[in-house]
């Protein structure tokens, strides 16, 4: 049993220590995905995810802009599935159905809230280190 | 079954909970705000914020600067904020809201083409940033690149994008979210005053409409303060915005959701909800007096 607790501890422990310089090749992996057409929107989102922890964030997407998400994990692309919901929780688009794609665009006609969910695609990783990158185009 | 949710921009929640769990090291529970806010300390130094599950995208005051352009406003230098005040402040807060406030001026005088202000501005930007180590992102060599494409709009927009997204990445990856929530908090301001400053902008519905879209940015930045470390001054400009939500709560948004069109080729989703934005004009008033007392509280 105490060997349990202390794996229990020292695995996430170690993840939390090392989580720095596991999350920065993802992000420079990921930083490729949004192509030079976009500009950045100035923030870098990322969570340390462990079996089937899903992280959100909530942003405003503008109307007559087109956004393009990226989102990353592991070791290659499509290790990461993220939704996108709007506040009335209907699917806008989920990247599950077009096989974990690491990044698409989302051209929105007119502003809305929305939610962007993430979780790793238990098939390819257990845990690991989530970093998500917008960008956009008038 | 409902997945167990954490929040983008922090690490370790999970531990800290376990340890919590496990009777390991201290932790500290604090409801700083209205809204439900957790800080564990997991240890290591690693702050963990989780924001009722849920973080927060401030849109880029880019996009704002853009809509101003299409709107047709008059360029008006004189609304951005003074560069030598960048000398002159000392604290940490002061110096992360100016660096977003800059941010935001950045946006404008490059949209709207006034390349020697643009440079100017980096320039102020360069030297805040060092004060406030994040030298990482905008160091000399930005400044230099940044002059080599004075004629190129999008790269200067581009550049700035990558350079305050470093910026954001390092002081996460260093434990400084309140610096990172700061700094947002001082580009959104900026983007407000630039946008409620003319008189014009009171006629124009898009404009209108911008303003009004603001509502739910401005609730994720008073969670993302609330949850925040914050000294005595941005405890005082959090507590302004407070105020400003209020005043916005009296915007109306009415929603209708539309199927999403995808285009499997393009990898593009077309959302076509529609959405409405009702702000009366004694609101837009309110909410002008009360940006323009937070931009003066800031600059004080």
């Amino acid at each position: 049993m105490r060997r349990s607790l202390l794996l229990l501890v020292a695995v996430p422990a170690a993840m939390a220590l090392h989580a720095q310089p596991m999350c920065e090749p993802i992000a420079a992996r990921c930083e490729k995905h949004i192509a030079t057409n976009f500009i950045p929107d100035g923030q870098f989102y990322r969570a340390l995810l462990q079996g089937d922890e899903m992280a959100e964030f909530g942003l405003t997407l503008f109307g007559g802009s087109t956004y393009r998400v990226a989102a990353c994990s592991g070791d290659s692309d499509g290790v990461l599935v993220f939704n996108v919901y709007d506040d009335a929780r209907n699917l806008l688009y989920t990247n599950r159905e077009h096989g974990n794609a690491p990044y698409w665009d989302l051209a929105v006609a007119h502003t809305l809230d929305v939610t962007l969910e993430a979780h790793l695609d238990p098939s390819k990783a257990g845990s690991g280190c989530a970093v998500m990158l917008i960008g956009f185009k008038q | 079954m409902a997945k167990p949710y954490t929040n983008f921009t922090t690490l370790g929640l999970g531990l800290g909970i376990l340890l919590s769990s496990c009777g390991g090291t201290p932790e500290a529970e604090t409801n700083k705000d209205d809204n439900a806010v957790i800080q564990d300390d997991a240890g290591q130094g690693t702050q963990v914020l989780a924001i009722g599950g849920r973080s927060f995208g401030i849109p880029s005051p880019v996009q704002t600067a853009y809509a101003i352009r299409k709107a047709g406003l008059a360029y008006q230098k004189d609304l951005t904020t003074p560069l030598d005040k960048g000398d002159a402040v000392t604290g940490k807060s002061d110096q992360a809201i100016l660096l977003g406030m800059y941010g935001a001026d950045l946006a404008y005088v490059t949209v709207h083409r006034d390349g020697q202000r643009s440079l100017a501005t980096m320039q102020a930007i360069e030297k805040l940033a060092s004060k406030l180590e994040l030298s990482n992102a905008f160091d000399r060599a930005m400044v230099d690149r940044f002059k080599a494409n004075l004629g190129s709009e999008d790269s200067l927009l581009r550049f700035s994008g990558v350079a305050f997204r470093a910026a954001d990445q390092y002081l996460k990856n260093n434990d400084r979210d309140d610096v990172s929530a700061l700094v947002l908090a001082g580009g959104w301001v900026g983007s407000m005053h630039l946008t409620l400053s003319d008189p014009a902008t009171a006629t124009n519905q898009e404009l209108l409409d911008r303003i009004g879209e603001q509502k739910s940015t401005l609730n994720g930045l008073v969670q993302l303060l609330g949850a925040a470390e914050l000294d005595d001054r941005s405890t005082t400009i959090h507590k302004a915005m407070k105020e400003l939500k209020t005043e916005f709560d009296a915007v109306t948004i009415t929603y209708t959701y539309e199927k999403p069109v995808t285009d499997n080729a393009a990898r593009t989703t077309y959302i076509n909800s529609t959405s409405t934005v009702t702000i009366s004009e004694d609101k837009l008033s309110a909410i002008k007096a009360k940006v323009d007392s937070i931009r003066n509280l800031i600059l004080a």
